[in-house]
C-alpha cells in the first residue's frame, strides 16, 4: 500500500486520540495502568506504521526535511514518554510527552514542508540514517528530561533527579553518537570532521551544556536548581541547533541546509 | 563568601581571557602555520612533560589541584558552550582565534590530567571513563595539534592534464601528480535539484570515480573530493576537485570510534549507582 502526506491528518488524529487516552488513564490511575500502556503502545505503533509506509512510498528514508524530522521526533517523544512511564511510573509524563508530540504533529499538518521523492547526492550516505535517527531519539529523551526538570524546578523537588539523570545518560549517549557519526560523515563528504559551521557550533553548545549538567551532581538544593536550569538551557540550545540556526545570518553560509 | 584563592583563580582566568582578546585585536588570528611538523610534535612533548610535572604535584600545587577540580570540569564545558556560541554567530567562523586556541588548550590540558588520575583507581581501570576521555583527547588533540599540517587545495580539472592547485587563500601549489577529467555524469530532477554528481578522473594514469560522499583515497593522508562542475567560456565542462591532506586524520578517527564506544557504554551501563539516588537534597 502506498501512502503520502495527504493521509497524515487522519493518521495523526488516530495517533493523538490513542495517546491522549493513554495519558488520561495514566493520570487517573494511581497504580501503573496496563490500559494506559496499551493505548500509548498502539499510538506509537500507528505512528511507526505511517513512518515505515512513508519510507516505502518515498523510496528513501523520510529524514530529509524539517517536517520529516519532526515526524521522527513525535514518534520518539511518544516512545520516550511510554518508556519513562513504564520504568519510573510518573503518572503525568505521558501527558507532557503527548502534548509536546502533539505540537510537532500539528506543525506538520499546518505547515507542511516540501516533500518530494528525491534525496540530494549529499545525503546519499551510509551515515545518513544512523546520524539523523539517533539524533531524533536523543532529542526525545532529552525532551522528557527537560519536562522533568521544569517540574522539579517549579515544585522544588529533588526526587526527580534520579530519573532526570538516567534520561540524560541515554539522551547524551545518543546525542554524542549522533554528533560523532556526523563528524565521520563530514570527513567523507566535505573533507573535515568539524568546521564550526553554524549547526556544528550550536551542536557543541548543546553538548557542552548537557555534559556540564551530567558532571554537576545535584546533591544540594542549590546545585539541584543549577542542574535543572542547565538541563533546560541545554534543551533550548538543542532547539537552536535543530532549527533555530536557520534564522541566524550565519545560516546563509551553512553547509547543513538541505530542505530548500 | 568566596575564598581568597578562588578570587585569585577567577582573576587569573579573566586576565588570560582578556589577554587573548587583546592578542586577537593586536596581531590578528593565531599563527597556526608556525606549528607545522615537527614543531607541533616538539610542542606536544613539552606540553605533556609540563602536564606530567603538574600531575606529580597534585597534592601540593594549587594549580594542579584546580586543574583536577570539579571547577575545572565546569569551566571546560562552559568554555565549549561559549566557544560554540561565539563561533555559531559568526558568518565565517574561524577556530584560529587566540581565545578559541586558549580555550581548547585548557580543555585538553584538563582532560589529560583527569585521564591520568582516572586511568585506574582502587577498583581498577574504569574502561568507560578511559574510552570517553582518551577518545576526546585524541579527537580534539588531533584536530588541534594536527591543524597546522592540514592542507586544503582546490583545482579545476578539464580534459587536459593539470597539476596547478590553489590554497583557500589563492596561492598556487604544484601537485606531484596530474589530474584529468575523463568523463562526468550529472543529473537533475524536474525541479532542478541535483540527483547524481560523478566525475571520472584520471589520477596520474589511474581512472577513478569521484562522487559526493565517495572521495578518492589517494594515500593514507590524502583524499580527493568532488566539489562542483562548471562550463568554461569555450563551452568545455570542467570539475572542481578539493584535495585534503590530513596526516592526523587517523588519530581523529580513532578518538571518535573510542568516543562512540564510550557513549554506547554510557547508555548500556547508565549512571553510577549511589550518586543521585537520593530522593531529597541537602539544603
Amino acid at each position: 500500500m502506498m501512502l503520502g502526506w495527504n493521509i497524515f491528518p487522519i493518521i495523526a488524529a488516530v495517533v493523538l486520540l490513542l495517546a491522549v487516552a493513554g495519558a488520561v488513564v495514566a493520570l487517573i490511575r494511581r497504580e501503573r495502568s496496563t490500559l494506559a500502556v496499551w493505548c500509548m503502545g498502539a499510538s506509537v505503533a500507528a505512528m511507526l506504521t505511517f513512518v515505515v509506509m512513508l519510507w516505502l512510498t518515498l523510496e528513501r528514508p523520510p529524514l530529509r526535511t524539517m517536517g520529516e524530522t519532526r515526524l521522527w521526533y513525535s514518534l520518539f517523544l511518544l516512545m520516550a514518554g511510554l518508556f519513562t512511564y513504564m520504568r519510573w511510573h510518573y503518572r503525568w509524563i505521558m501527558s507532557f510527552s503527548t502534548l509536546l508530540a502533539g505540537v510537532f504533529i500539528l506543525i506538520n499538518i499546518l505547515k507542511p514542508e516540501i516533500h518530494d521523492q528525491s534525496l540530494m547526492p549529499a545525503l546519499e550516505s551510509i551515515w545518513f540514517i544512523p546520524h539523523v535517527s539517533v539524533y531524533m531519539f536523543s532529542y526525545a529523551l532529552l525532551g522528557c528530561a527537560t519536562l522533568l526538570s521544569i517540574v522539579a524546578l517549579v515544585r522544588r523537588r529533588c526526587d526527580l533527579n534520579s530519573a532526570i539523570e538516567r534520561l540524560l545518560y541515554g539522551g547524551i549517549s545518543f546525542l554524542s553518537i549522533g554528533m560523532l557519526t556526523g563528524a565521520l560523515w563530514a570527513k567523507e563528504a566535505w573533507g573535515a570532521y568539524w568546521s564550526w559551521d553554524a549547526k556544528e557550533a550550536w551542536a557543541a553548545v548543546t553538548w557542552g551544556l548537557y555534559l556540564l549538567a551530567l558532571h554537576l551532581a545535584p546533591t544540594t538544593k542549590g546545585r539541584s536548581v543549577a542542574y535543572h536550569i542547565i538541563v533546560i538551557l541545554g534543551f533550548l540550545a538543542l532547539q537552536m541547533c535543530w532549527y533555530g540556526v536557520n534564522y541566524l545570518p550565519s545560516a546563509a553560509e551553512s553547509i547543513h541546509t538541505y530542505n530548500s | 563568601m568566596l575564598k581568597r584563592q578562588n578570587i585569585l583563580t577567577i582573576t587569573v582566568i579573566a586576565l588570560i581571557a582578556v589577554a587573548m582578546v587583546v592578542m586577537e585585536l593586536l596581531v590578528g588570528s593565531f599563527p597556526t602555520d608556525i606549528f607545522r611538523f615537527p614543531i607541533n610534535i616538539l610542542c606536544i612533548a613539552l606540553w605533556l612533560a609540563l602536564l606530567g610535572i603538574v600531575y606529580k604535584q597534585r597534592t601540593t600545587s594549587y594549580v594542579a589541584r584546580f586543574m583536577l577540580s570539579s571547577h575545572a570540569v565546569w569551566l571546560s564545558f562552559a568554555l565549549v558552550a561559549i566557544v560554540g556560541i561565539f563561533l555559531g554567530l559568526e558568518r565565517e567562523p574561524s577556530s584560529d582565534s587566540w581565545p578559541v586556541v586558549a580555550a581548547i588548550l585548557f580543555i585538553l590540558s584538563h582532560l589529560v590530567l583527569i585521564t591520568l588520575r582516572g586511568w585506574s583507581n582502587a577498583q581498577g581501570v574504569r574502561w568507560r571513563f578511559v574510552l570517553l576521555h582518551l577518545g576526546l583527547i585524541l579527537a580534539l588533540g588531533a584536530g588541534f595539534w594536527g591543524a597546522p599540517d592540514r592542507e586544503q587545495l582546490r583545482i579545476a580539472v578539464d580534459t587536459k592534464p593539470s597539476d596547478e592547485a590553489y590554497t583557500m587563500e589563492g596561492k598556487m601549489r604544484l601537485l606531484d601528480y596530474t589530474l584529468r577529467l575523463e568523463d562526468y555524469d550529472v543529473r537533475y530532477d524536474d525541479s532542478g535539484v541535483p540527483q547524481h554528481y560523478e566525475a571520472i578522473v584520471d589520477v596520474d594514469g589511474r581512472r577513478e570515480s569521484i562522487r559526493v560522499n565517495h572521495p578518492y583515497n589517494r594515500s593514507w593522508q590524502e583524499k580527493i573530493y568532488l566539489i562542483n562542475f562548471g562550463r568554461s567560456s569555450s563551452g568545455d565542462v570542467y570539475c572542481i576537485l578539493e584535495i585534503v591532506r590530513e596526516p592526523w586524520q587517523w588519530l581523529s578517527t580513532a578518538g571518535i570510534v573510542m568516543l562512540i564506544a564510550g557513549a554506547l557504554g554510557m547508555f548500556l551501563r547508565g549512571p553510577r549507582r549511589g550518586v543521585n539516588d537520593k530522593t531529597t537534597c541537602r539544603p
